[in-house]
């Protein structure tokens, strides 16, 4: 196999592998919007904390799938 | 104006989607040419009164800036005196009904003593990052600009030098109006790989040959064996003839079998030329011969680090057809720049820990440095290593500022590049996702900068302070 070939082979394998780590954003984020919209069904007094904190939260567990989305971006676009 | 266009909105919609059928039609879709660093000018375009060279993110930047004061300017003229209202309708009434819902919103996060200074950068910021990321709507950005030979340098780790490599680009060609632009039907192939595509096609034409000539000889062994066997057969007149024939006219038969190889050689070149002609058709030239197209080619210094001169041929020279070419588009969405994102999440870490110096004094440094409790407490070691892990995690902030912001809007933009080219009519559902992308992701990098500094404005010795301060 040619070395071009086997680069790009390896570059798109690292890059789905990376995005991987984009699962465990989509499962943080569905757990905490889960709960917060529990929440504000239980006690709707409460929706403006709720909902900050809930911001808050998907987005450091956004953070992460972000994280693994650069990765790959790096890897396809920047790595030579 | 506005009469002339009363109900006649919906017609405007439908030119534009027969304006989009028609360049669909005329102008062949480009594979966009992905680049995550901000895309330098040529030669000669420094920002003023340096040497730095501009960047196209640069300039989107720049461009934010200037609409964000015109903005500004325009508010300010149309805000009424104090007392007076503004009759209802305008830009000027959403704006403000806008800044109410957001006063009001981070009023419930951060009201307090600093609501003026947190407000204040919230609002900034949100602005800043709402224009930044809506650029990416506005057509012409990232596909207007200037078109450059992409001619570079690649380490090849296999032969351990570096390497002139051209595998991104296109052909270019000139439109109407003497527009030159890059077809993006067209991937460009070096003179070096069409040459070895030829040659390839003419070994295996004498491959094909070859084959061809072991089957007559096959053939031809085969009937002698069947012409020394086939005395005791029936149907042996035809053969008989043909036997002899071959034994006493050798000539005629060796000009049949050339005919044959012929035949074989010429149809593997007809599919190489075919091939060729498919791809001249889709209208891109092939097989250009030109000698070397690596003269005028600095190369990189391998210690140095010194960047490649690229050639800049003239794009309506014949030279043009010798190097591959990408557009370098003159405005790039600022957000997919990580130098933007990073100021930004700079800014709004130094506004973090001064919003924290401010409310608490020095005081504020015992929030990682906790050695108070230390020999007053069991857990006191335990409060030193929280303290730690905050100071590490602010630093981390700055991380996950700016890597939130320019993943967000750099896969938005290139989802928008991916999906203009499959779908060159419509993309519309996509441009939608990407508006509320922008706002969204402008709304939280605003909204954790705000969060942060009320957290930072709450001391951690009192419990009796707020509800956030457990927050993480």
């Amino acid at each position: 196999m040619d070395p071009q070939s086997t680069i790009l082979l390896g570059k798109a394998i690292g890059a789905g592998l990376a995005m991987i780590g984009a699962a465990g954003g989509g499962i943080g984020i569905g757990l905490s919007v889960g709960g917060a919209v529990m929440a504000m069904g239980r006690n709707p007094d409460h929706t403006p904390t709720i909902q900050t904190n809930m911001i808050l939260g998907v987005a450091f567990a956004e953070a992460v799938a972000i994280y693994a989305l650069v990765v790959s971006l790096i890897i396809l676009f920047v790595l030579s | 104006m506005n009469s002339f266009w009363n109900g006649k909105r919906r017609f405007v919609a439908l030119l534009m989607f027969l304006a989009g059928v028609f360049v669909a039609l005329r102008v062949p879709p480009v594979i966009p040419f992905i680049q995550l660093p901000g895309e330098k000018f040529p030669e000669g375009f420094n920002i003023p009164f340096t040497d730095i060279r501009m960047t196209n993110t640069f300039v989107a930047a720049v461009i934010v800036w200037i609409l964000l004061l015109l903005f500004v300017v325009y508010i300010a003229r149309r805000r009424p005196a104090d007392g007076n209202e503004v009759p209802p309708g305008g830009f000027y009434n959403m704006f403000e009904a806008l800044f109410e819902g957001l006063m009001n919103f981070v009023g419930g996060i951060a009201g307090g003593r600093h609501f003026r200074l947190i407000f204040n950068m919230f609002m900034t910021i949100f602005l800043v990052v709402l224009v930044a990321n809506w650029m990416e709507l506005v057509p012409g950005v990232d596909t207007i600009g200037f078109i450059h030979a992409h001619v570079k340098e690649k380490y090849d780790p296999v032969a351990d030098e570096y390497k002139v490599v051209t595998t991104d680009g296109f052909e270019i060609y000139q439109g109407f109006l003497g527009i030159s632009y890059v077809n993006g039907q067209c991937d460009w192939i070096s003179p070096a790989d069409e040459a070895a595509a030829d040659e390839a096609a003419l070994a295996n034409a004498e491959v094909a040959a070859m084959a061809a000539q072991q089957t007559l000889i096959e053939n031809e062994a085969y009937e002698r064996y069947e012409a020394g066997h086939g005395d005791h057969g029936d149907e042996e007149h035809a053969d008989d003839d043909h036997a002899d024939e071959a034994g006493n006219d050798d000539h005629a038969e060796n000009a049949g079998d050339t005919d044959a190889v012929a035949a074989a050689r010429q149809e593997a070149l007809d599919a190489r030329s075919a091939e060729k002609q498919a791809r001249r058709d889709r209208g891109c030239y092939t097989g250009v011969a030109i000698s070397s197209w690596e003269d005028g080619y600095e190369p990189a210094d391998k210690d140095k680090k010194k960047e490649p001169i690229p050639l800049h041929p003239d794009p309506r020279s014949e030279d043009a057809k010798r190097v591959p070419w990408v557009v370098l588009p003159f405005v790039r969405v600022a957000s997919t720049d990580l130098n933007m994102t990073l100021t930004l999440g700079l800014i709004s870490f130094f506004m973090i820990q001064y919003i924290g110096f401010k409310a608490l004094g020095i005081g504020y440094l015992t929030k990682f440095f906790n050695f108070g409790t230390l020999f007053k407490s069991p857990l006191g070691g335990i409060d030193v290593a929280v303290g730690l892990l905050e100071l590490i995690g602010d630093f981390a902030k700055i991380l996950s500022f700016s890597f939130r912001l320019l993943g967000n809007i750099f896969a938005g933009s290139i989802v928008l590049f991916v999906m203009s080219f499959l779908v060159p009519i419509l993309p519309w559902p996509f441009f939608m996702l990407e508006f509320g992308v922008g706002v969204i992701q402008a709304l939280v990098f605003a909204l954790l900068t705000a969060i942060f500094m009320n957290l930072a404005t709450v001391s951690h010795h009192h419990d009796d302070d707020h509800d956030h301060a457990e927050d993480h």
